[in-house]
């Protein structure tokens, strides 16, 4: 059966914000997904640790909240930030 | 037997007050459509995490009015639907145009979200006031009604993965715009209120200061489908523990073009200084305010309540915000009690945005004018007999395309419009 991805495929192509955003996205991930196998973390030291803006990793760290594959741990001893750790790690 | 395209009355928009007006139309047997250009029936009213002043929980009260419209069998609803024009042929005859935009996943769509879990895209979620990311493919909240997938065209990959994993054949990428004629006898306008845009005013800083936020965003926070795990910061994700309100954002304010009290906001800002005195109990919450106006039943004793709770009221306009390193917030303000201009220290900071009108009707009359107020809201011309009562004859307004009010006045606004309407529909009302 023809899919109709197809169809769409011949009428629209894909913008360049969209597919930057993808590989941006994964980018960011795979480097918060790797220092959460070494350990739990808040956001501010997983930000310090891959040297990246720490409000795009409050967003795509509570991204990957919402859909299941971080998980919350718990208070650090100020009782502010939240550590967080990958799912079933 | 009745005609598919004509219907006793249009009601544009499917939040409470387009909702309320419908079934109460529909139990009185009137056949009723709903347009809606959201994807969900709800309006804003299903996002709130509780009402002031009984805190009652907002979807508590919202999901079964919600289901019971779906369900009523003299109500269609159309949603990510708008209404282009409307005519008036004569009396109890209208004519409308019907644009349904394409949805790209069809009714047999079963909500499993497999097909969220595929999709690569990660987008701002509308539905979460941007404080966290959704799919190009996405159910677009969990009580959504249809709670049917939508794939958000303009930001798709086009990598296909949702259509070859849906469960249900339910993606179509095939769909298109879909025009169609209907008939129908009166029109409810019900089309809501925007909220102001804090990008208005530069100098509180919101979008350049990731913890200035709106009162919409800190709604959200304080539902159980909340975007984050805890109240917290959107900058670094730190718990705050000293939050300011900052009432009358983009209300009552000539230098925006609005000069109006919004109604609602006092209250709300209220309602959520002691939710978050409830989720933080170790936090201060400071309101900065003009003046508040707990005009309505219960309202007087709400703020009381909340003074009781140590929620601190300054009465001082802000003019300033500024961003410290840490991410925390100087507020500089006039303290209009001790005649000061002082400036104070937050961890947070919330806006508390007022009511626009939503002007999407003045567009779709085609051959005749509705009048607007001196606000832009629908004008009503005989505010004290009939209530809903436009410059069109079978054309009433409800809810807050009226004028700003909250909910409870809503609600009465929609019941004046379906028994104004019902009066028309019987050929009482001229």
């Amino acid at each position: 059966m023809k899919k109709t991805i197809d169809i769409i495929k011949q009428k629209r192509t894909v913008p360049p914000g969209v597919k930057e955003g993808v590989k941006m996205f994964n980018k960011l991930k795979k480097e918060i997904f790797k220092v959460l196998k070494e350990k739990e973390m808040t956001i501010l030291e997983i930000a310090n640790e891959i040297n990246a803006d720490v409000d795009s990793i409050t967003f795509n760290l509570m991204t990957c909240l919402k859909f299941g594959t971080i998980e919350v741990g718990k208070l650090d001893d100020n009782d502010e930030y939240y550590y967080y750790k990958l799912k079933n790690r | 037997m009745t005609q598919p395209n004509k219907f006793d009355a249009l009601i544009i928009g499917g939040g409470i007050a387009g909702e309320e007006s419908a079934l109460n139309l529909a139990n009185m047997d009137y056949k009723v459509i709903i347009v809606e250009k959201d994807l969900s029936i709800g309006g804003k009213m299903i996002h709130l995490s509780k009402v002031f002043p009984t805190l009652d929980c907002g979807a508590c009260i919202t999901t079964p009015k919600v289901s019971e419209t779906a369900r009523h069998p003299n109500i269609s609803i159309y949603t990510n639907s708008e209404i282009q024009d409307i005519e008036k042929l004569g009396e109890n005859n209208f004519t409308a145009t019907l644009l349904e935009k394409p949805r790209y996943v069809t009714e047999d769509c079963t909500g499993c979200q497999i097909c969220e879990e595929k999709c690569p895209v990660i987008v701002e979620d509308q539905y979460q006031w941007n404080l966290v990311g959704r799919k190009a493919v996405y159910v677009p909240f969990s009580i959504a009604n249809p709670r049917i997938a939508a794939i958000d065209i303009e930001n798709c990959s086009l990598c296909g993965l949702c259509e070859k994993v849906c469960p249900a054949n339910a993606i179509d990428f095939s769909q298109e715009e879909k025009r169609s004629n209907i008939n129908v006898n009166s029109v409810i306008i019900a089309t809501g209120y925007n909220l102001f845009d804090p990008l208005k005013i530069p100098r509180y800083g919101f979008g350049k200061f990731k913890n200035v936020v709106t009162a919409m965003q800190m709604e959200r926070q304080l539902v159980p489908t909340r975007p984050y795990n805890n109240v917290l910061r959107p900058k670094d994700g730190k718990m705050p523990d000293n939050i300011a309100y900052v009432l009358c954002t983009g209300s009552r304010d000539e230098t925006v073009g609005n000069p109006i009290c919004s109604q609602v906001c006092c209250m709300y800002s209220i309602k959520q200084a002691q939710l978050l005195l409830g989720a933080l109990p170790m936090a201060d919450v400071t309101i900065y305010y003009l003046h508040i106006r707990a005009f309505g039943k219960g309202f007087c004793e709400f703020f009381q309540q909340a003074k009781g709770m140590d929620v601190e009221f300054i009465k001082g306009k802000v003019g300033l915000i500024k961003e410290k390193e840490n991410g925390n917030l100087i507020l500089r303000y006039e303290d209009i009690q001790k005649g000061k201009v002082l400036e104070a220290e937050h961890d947070l900071v919330v806006l508390s945005t007022g009511i626009l009108p939503n002007t999407d009707y003045s567009s779709m009359f085609k051959n005749i004018n509705i009048e607007q107020d001196d606000f832009s809201y629908v004008h009503q011309v005989d505010e004290l007999c009939c209530p809903a009562k436009t410059s069109i004859d079978g054309v009433f307004v409800a809810g807050t395309s009226s004028g700003p009010m909250d909910i409870p006045d809503s609600i009465l606004s929609a019941g004046a419009a379906s028994s104004e309407t019902a009066g028309y529909l019987k050929g009482g009302i001229r």
